[in-house]
């Protein structure tokens, strides 16, 4: 059992870290996967100019280029995401794209026995520098041999 | 039908969203974001990492939350927020229900908005999923 913690000086000097990621455009094809993806069609799906379905930004390739967290443990589990919008999204317009390491926390116990959290916001920013999105993932880190078994935590 | 600020309440409920989300949304799902982790779509993977047959990815249930509280929005205002905190994992082609309640009426810089506390429940009627959504109305 894991009775030290692994979050060292260096693993803790990652909170706040942020990377330059690829521009994305919110182009009328990544609508179209999203609407096929949730709706099931691609009917009606607005033209450039014309505000985006929130949920384009599961068709943005939002952090599939970010720095890997270190392995400090052998599992990962994703324990929750979140989408936020400052405003509608416009078909047609480019984002910056922008990863940061938002928090790192830790545990002692529980259903996974020792564990590490790590929550990444991806940073979407409009041409007039403001916000327009984020895309945030929380996982957890843990190893296989300490969990055991149970209901919801 | 789109959801009305003025006649907003706290405790309202949204009306259930039903859905099974199948192999092939899945896949898609996979294809959108380039990521293939074998128990989402291969049996025998899924029974090696100890679930009964293959599960939906968490991020792909996330999307299903917008959708539902989009959809009962409709045309009145946009979803600010959706948030979804995984707690058990759902098989694939199995019914799902995405619940919601409003939980706080209120207006913020100068727009009406709400918060929903949003619960996906598998066939067993466990939740799933907890969830968190906002929105703003136009009006």
């Amino acid at each position: 059992m894991q009775d030290q913690s692994l979050i060292t000086d260096a693993v803790r000097a990652l909170v706040g870290r942020r990377a330059v990621l690829e521009p994305q455009t919110v182009t009328r094809r990544a609508v179209q996967k999203a609407m096929d993806l949730y709706l099931g069609h691609q009917r009606g799906a607005p033209e450039v100019g014309e505000p985006a379905p929130g949920f384009v930004l599961a068709a943005l390739e939002l952090g599939n280029d970010v720095e890997e967290f270190p392995q400090l443990l052998p599992n990962s589990m994703l324990i929750s995401n979140e989408w936020q919008w400052e405003r509608r999204l416009i078909v047609g317009e480019t984002l910056r794209s922008e990863s940061i390491v938002a928090d790192i926390s830790e545990r002692f116990g529980g259903r996974f026995g020792y564990n590490i959290t790590v929550r990444r916001e991806i940073v979407l920013t409009g041409a007039d520098g403001a916000v327009a999105a984020r895309s945030v993932n929380t996982l957890m880190y843990y190893d296989p041999k300490n969990a055991r078994g149970g209901e919801e935590e | 039908m789109s959801a009305r600020f003025s006649d907003l309440r706290e405790g309202d409920e949204l009306p259930p969203f039903e859905c099974a989300p199948g192999l092939g949304q899945v896949i898609r799902f996979c294809a959108i974001n380039w990521t293939f982790p074998p128990f989402f779509y291969d049996p025998a993977a899924a029974a090696a990492a100890g679930f009964p047959g293959t599960i939906v990815p968490g991020p792909l249930k996330l999307g299903l939350i917008f959708r539902a509280v989009d959809e009962w929005l409709g045309d009145a205002g946009f979803v600010r927020h959706v948030r979804a905190a995984h707690r058990r994992p759902d098989l694939t082609g199995r019914p799902l229900v995405v619940t919601g309640r409003v939980a706080r009426v209120y207006e913020e810089a100068g727009a009406g908005r709400a918060d929903i506390e949003v619960v996906i429940l598998n066939e067993q009627g466990e939740p799933s999923v907890r969830g968190f959504a906002s929105v703003e109305f136009d009006h």
